[in-house]
């Protein structure tokens, strides 16, 4: 099912009461999902891949679940939409943005037979639990590539703000670029907004012309990789499979794959086994994958696929030591690796990134 | 080609729909009404540019389908402030609004769905010349149109007696209305044109600056388009200065930021803005008080009989 938060409101009166009535009949048997998602289910990026979930997990778990989808929630309406899912007797509620996190962790306490879960946010409640995706597994290999496949040896970074994602993000692209060639350089531009495809655009524009043949991008939309393919040179795909967007210049795209998480929560809560935890799945549990490699040569894919492996493996880790900063002071020394909080936290630049901080 | 030649080939794509939509607007204005929805009717005109585009498989046809859904949301303000009288401050901001909400609903059956933009008209010889040709004779239809567009407003304002009529509307709606001039039928017409510019900037943006659509893909360019007009102080070539200046300003921040120039991004993309203010400011003080712009601009008109 999927609904629009207006039909949800219209038909809140009414159905509140009937709900709760119904609710215990069938609390047994059948579990009320609620997904709340900060975008249009066709975004065609983050919220449209939660919605993807929505429906792997209805597949999972049939008819023992009963999902409700409400689509773009802006913050301020969140509260409402929130409540009213709970007054219709949704037992488990995805929160599906950072932006959720702290009314999130307002809201829980408040309905303490619900359980919440929050993705991206930092920190987890009796009934509230929070997951997210290791995507910086991703980046590693997109540096990998773009290494092999760039002449001008110089990468194009479209990048949204300033916070440790997207700082960890670009340094996790160099630190597998370097792996192949230590003489890589990247030009990084931030455009301030995760959607406002023309000025995407313009930035991959901006890139292309100082120089940069491989495009990665954090933003949400698939703008700065046609770019890539209108001016002849390679870019990743973001959130959701993209090569249809650009045939001649997409290399691989990270998807991100909530559905089986969430069937496994699902099942926790009808199971009676649900607890607070904090999930931050990579490539090795399947928490996202890599789209198919395209436009390589068999040895390139074949590396690729090698980095890949051993990362989901656990073989291979891209915050191994050691990382030095951009003015020199060193992190961490050889030997240790980044433990998650520190990743979280990541607010600087690696030595050799020749980019100011904004 | 050099980076030289493409940051201004940039630029001028970049600078193309704020010039399309703020000359739209300046006719409006010029004519006495402040219509604040150009944010919507351009979104709208994005999306069914792209809709109509998709569907029949012709660019041309998203174009026209653009230009109408623009003039077609205009009629909506039309109705509401000429009709009405209604406050043009509300109902233009509301028009924004329903634009965005609008065109979300039109557009999604259409997301995620890839097409090829429109591409460049290069004439033939001339855009051989070295350095200017590819400037100026390589160009796509929509970069010739604006210009056109522009030298034709400029012509109709100052040198046609119904532009002379529109500005006499502009300035003192009920001289216009003694001396028998259809003050609202003129309004009317100035406000479609307004509308059909707005709608052919959106085809800009979902046929050739990013061939597909997203909701809210104008991200505020209609906004931008409204500064220009006063920033032009209501002169089509000014409102052309205007544009261009705007468009450098965002892709100089762009190309400073990828170079590493140390110049704080936030502090250029607010500009523009500032720009805008200090312009205002310097009207304001050459003309010593009075209006600075149209004079019967935003007011409502009610005939009497």
């Amino acid at each position: 099912m999927n609904i629009t938060r207006r039909h949800l409101m219209a038909g809140s009166a009414g159905l509140a009461g009937a709900a709760l009535a119904g609710q215990h009949a069938e609390a047994q048997s059948r579990l009320n999902v609620g997904v709340v998602l900060i975008g249009p289910v066709g975004d065609f990026g983050w919220s449209h891949m939660h919605d993807q979930g929505r429906r792997r997990m209805a597949e999972v778990l049939g008819d023992r679940v009963n999902a409700t989808t409400v689509e773009s929630v802006a913050p301020p309406d969140f509260d409402r939409v929130v409540t009213q899912l709970v007054r219709t007797g949704h037992r488990l509620i995805f929160t599906t943005s950072f932006s959720y996190f702290a009314p999130t962790q307002r809201l829980a306490p408040q309905h303490p037979g619900v359980f919440f879960e929050n993705a991206t946010g930092p920190t987890t409640l009796p009934n509230m639990a929070i997951y997210n995706a290791r995507f910086y597994e991703g980046r590693y290999i997109q540096g990998v590539i773009a290494a092999r496949k760039s002449r001008s040896k110089t990468i194009g970074y479209v990048a949204t703000f300033p916070v440790p994602e997207v700082i960890s993000a670009i340094n996790t692209v160099m630190r597998g670029a370097w792996s192949v060639d230590p003489s890589m350089k990247i030009r990084v531009v931030w455009v301030n907004a995760w959607s406002n495809p023309a000025r995407e655009a313009d930035a991959a524009r901006a890139l292309i012309d100082q120089g940069c043949d491989v495009l990665c991008s954090h933003t949400d939309g698939p703008a700065p990789l046609q770019l890539a393919e209108q001016r002849g040179v390679f870019g990743f795909g973001q959130a959701s499979d993209m090569t249809r967007f650009a045939p001649r210049a997409h290399l691989t795209s990270s998807v991100n794959n909530w559905g089986d998480y969430y069937a496994e929560r699902a099942k926790a809560v009808l199971d009676g086994t649900w607890r607070p935890t904090d999930t931050w799945g990579g490539l090795g549990s399947g928490m996202f994958r890599m789209a198919p490699f395209t436009n390589m040569t068999p040895e390139e894919i074949s590396e690729a696929t090698r980095i890949r492996d051993a990362i989901a493996a656990g073989t291979l880790h891209p915050f191994e030591g050691p990382i030095t900063r951009q003015d020199g002071t060193v992190v961490i020394p050889a030997g240790r690796r980044l433990s998650d909080d520190e990743i979280r936290a990541q607010n600087y630049f690696y030595q050799g990134i020749d980019v100011a901080m904004p | 080609m050099t980076l030289f030649e493409a940051i201004i080939l940039t630029i001028i794509t970049a600078s193309t729909p704020l010039l399309i939509a703020a000359i739209g607007e300046l006719v409006v204005e010029r004519a006495g009404v402040l219509n604040l929805g150009v944010e919507g009717m351009m979104v709208i005109g994005a999306a069914a540019g792209i809709a109509a585009a998709i569907t029949t498989g012709s660019s041309s046809f998203g174009v026209l389908v653009a230009v109408l859904a623009g003039m077609a949301l205009s009629l909506v303000f039309a109705a509401l402030v000429l009709g009405l009288a209604a406050n043009q401050v509300a109902a233009g901001l509301a028009l924004a609004i329903l634009g965005l909400g609008l065109s979300g609903v039109i557009g999604a059956p259409f997301v995620g769905v890839q097409r090829a933009g429109i591409g460049k008209i290069e004439i033939p010889w001339l855009s051989e010349i070295p350095f200017l040709g590819p400037l100026l004779f390589r160009q796509d239809p929509f970069v010739y149109a604006s210009i056109a567009l522009v030298v034709a407003v400029w012509w109709f304002l100052t040198k046609s007696r119904a532009g002379l009529v529109l500005r006499a509307v502009g300035e003192n709606h009920a001289a216009a209305h003694a001396l028998g001039y259809p003050v609202r039928r003129i309004r009317l017409l100035a406000i479609l044109f307004g509308g059909g510019c707005a709608g052919l900037a959106g085809a800009y943006m979902s046929l050739v600056y990013t061939p597909f659509w997203t909701s809210g893909m104008t991200a505020g360019r209609g906004w931008i388009a409204l500064a220009i007009v006063v920033f032009a102080s209501w002169l089509p070539f000014r409102a052309m200065l205007g544009a261009y200046l705007f468009g450098a300003l965002t892709i100089l921040q762009l190309h400073a930021q990828s170079a590493g120039v140390p110049l704080p991004s936030q502090f250029l993309a607010a500009l523009p803005y500032l720009i805008t203010i200090l312009v205002l400011v310097l009207i304001m003080r050459a003309r010593r008080g009075g209006a600075a712009g149209p004079a019967s601009l935003g007011v409502p008109f009610v005939p009497d009989r």
